[in-house]
């Protein structure tokens, strides 16, 4: 099956959670497939309520959102989950699953509920786990392991769902450095062998200005910028959205510019 | 790629070398057949405990029908078969219940009555209990028809005020179970402290009793009991799912209102048309499932069907120790779950592994 370039269109949205203040308006863009897109912003900006509204958990008070083409209007919410896998923030999880029986959750959308699971299920999500570094951890308790872990754990499990969109809400929170970049590479390498398209949110803006292809600035529910790194993250932007006076130089070997405050 | 799966799996002999999974299958085959094994051995050594003292050899021959003893055969055949069936039947649908509410409000602390519908059932039962003794006539043959009324009003209840508050989010379902539960237990407290000959039925009735199992009741319960049972075996994939988060089982595909909403209507369903003729058997639903999540994990498609196993050979032992305890009077046999369940439950969360 061969999908289009655009993965996402997202057109004209608007969001409120209560009737005195908007939460998202006027939200449009465009995603192609290969593209990493970052969203970045102050707290509140809408970042999350907008993965929320593209993952089809909320839907959009005025406007519509294209997911291959067609209107997510039309598709069940078994239908998205299997092109669109989500990592979120935060997870609590009720009972000591197995960190291997957590990852293999990814398969969900996908097992029938007569027949069961398939060989080639279990084969995808011990690939996922090997990929994101986390087999050593799949007969631990996934209430018991750290943080950092946890997330590594919860990547695995978005890429066994084999999404054709990822959508990670500040991925990284509590990665190490090193897994931080390792994990960075590993989607990078996703997104040009696997034509996986990814949208990401971001609290660190040099974490983002290295990671995206192109970025997207939300400020009180609005899109203040949208485009490169180069384009988006300049003094005024910065200045406007965080009303804080930044400090910008290039990275040295990359090009894309770095944020100090 | 079917080929190319079988290469794989002939290659590293079995899936289990392929993806470092155990087979929950295995495991369920296993706990199924140890679990029904326990169940007829536990009931057979149970058969033999009872007022009248009859020998294991005419026990045997009265179940396969060789003994010609009538007094025996309606003791065995009428009294203490039924209620061995009973006690199977109710701690199987308590504690797969108990589980499946337990995945439902994604929380291990919750029972088969924490959503309201057992104390429906019991001021149904206690208003009818009332009403026989003011009105004069005699209405014990109807008390399950009270109780299984007071059960599916205070469904209605809880269903429609979770509606309204939390469109039937886990926290929205809990605090309206709470709410229509403390309402319900106000008004079985006035009843209790208005009554005077009716009080020991109603305490009775409150605390569980299994010693008026007979044929005709065992056939009414059967069909809701396994056909709920199975209902929400089936829906064990998304139990796991669900323990992973609200947006977590969204993502996954799982339509949670939805699922919430089915599990909680068909738990309240098989619960109330088992209090309606035993009474309130406390503990068993929460106890149970966890026991199983111990031995054999939190995955709902192997816990469920053993809590049911081990509800069922649980409740047996509890209700033969009820009955021989203080023979010839019975004590409750909520109060024996309760007195066992009690530092069982404290053990295991002590374990932390609940």
């Amino acid at each position: 099956m061969s999908f289009p370039k655009t993965i996402l269109k997202v057109e004209e949205v608007n969001f409120s959670y209560n009737d005195y203040q908007k939460t998202l308006s006027n939200i449009n863009f465009s995603v192609s497939r290969g593209e990493l897109l970052g969203i970045i912003g102050p707290n509140g900006s809408g970042k999350t309520t907008l993965l929320k509204i593209i993952s089809g958990i909320l839907k959009p008070g005025k406007g519509n959102i294209f997911l291959l083409g067609k209107n997510l209007n039309i598709f069940s919410i078994k239908k998205i989950s299997k092109y669109v896998s989500v990592v979120p923030q935060d997870t609590w999880i009720a009972f000591s699953f197995k960190a291997k029986e957590v990852v293999f959750m990814g398969r969900i959308p996908y097992i029938s509920r007569i027949k069961g699971e398939t060989i080639e299920d279990y084969r995808i999500s011990r690939e996922a786990m090997v990929k994101t570094q986390s087999l050593p951890l799949s007969e631990k308790n996934i209430q018991k392991i750290s943080g950092g872990e946890r997330q590594r754990v919860f990547i695995a499990k978005a890429l066994t769902q084999t999404p054709q969109l990822l959508l990670l809400d500040e991925f990284t929170s509590h990665l190490d450095l090193n897994y931080k970049y390792e994990m960075l590479n590993l989607l990078k390498k996703a997104l040009k062998e696997e034509g996986l398209t990814i949208i990401s949110v971001f609290h660190d803006l040099n974490l983002a200005s290295i990671a995206s292809h192109r970025l997207i600035l939300l400020n009180e529910g609005k899109i203040e910028k949208i485009g490169t790194p180069q384009e988006v993250l300049n003094e005024e932007n910065l200045q406007k959205a965080y009303r804080v006076k930044p400090i910008l130089i290039n990275h040295p070997d990359l090009k894309v510019p770095q944020v100090i405050m | 790629m079917g080929l190319n799966c079988y290469m794989k799996f002939s290659i590293n002999k079995s899936p289990k070398v392929i993806a470092g999974y155990t087979n929950w299958r295995k495991k369920l085959i296993l706990m199924l057949l140890g679990g029904s094994l326990g169940i007829l051995g536990v009931s057979l050594v149970c058969l033999n405990f009872g007022v009248v003292s009859i020998h294991p050899k005419e026990i045997f021959s009265l179940i396969l029908n060789i003994s010609l003893d009538k007094t025996n055969s309606l003791i065995i055949w009428q009294l203490r078969i039924p209620r061995i069936t009973m006690a199977i039947l109710t701690g199987a649908a308590l504690s797969t219940v108990g589980g499946a509410f337990q995945g439902i409000l994604r929380n291990p602390l919750a029972d088969p009555y924490i959503l309201g519908v057992s104390a429906g059932a019991a001021l149904g039962a206690c208003i009818g209990i009332a009403l026989q003794y003011t009105t004069g006539y005699y209405l014990a043959s109807y008390l399950p028809l009270f109780a299984f009324t007071g059960a599916m009003f205070s469904l209605y209840l809880v269903y429609m005020s979770s509606k309204i508050s939390y469109t039937l989010a886990s926290t929205g379902l809990l605090l309206a179970g709470v709410a229509i539960n403390f309402l319900f237990s106000a008004l079985i407290t006035v009843l209790l402290a208005l009554s005077k000959r009716e009080l020991h039925s109603m305490i009775f009735w409150l605390m569980g009793d299994l010693s008026t199992a007979n044929w005709n009741k065992i056939t009414i319960i059967t069909i809701p009991v396994i056909v709920g049972c199975l209902f929400l075996f089936s829906s064990s994939l998304d139990l796991n799912a669900l323990s992973l988060g609200e947006e977590e089982a969204l993502h996954l595909g799982v339509n949670t209102g939805k699922l919430r909403m089915r599990i909680f209507i068909i738990g309240s369903i098989i619960i109330a048309s088992i209090v309606s003729f035993t009474g309130l058997i406390g503990f068993v639903g929460l106890v149970v499932p966890h026991i199983a999540r111990l031995l054999v994990g939190p995955d709902h498609r192997v816990m469920l069907p053993t809590s049911a196993l081990f509800g069922a050979i649980f409740l047996i032992l509890c209700d033969t120790f009820a009955r021989i305890i203080i023979a010839p009077t019975e004590i409750p046999i909520g109060a024996v779950t309760a007195i066992v369940g009690a530092p069982l439950f404290i053990y295991l969360l002590q374990r932390r592994n609940v």
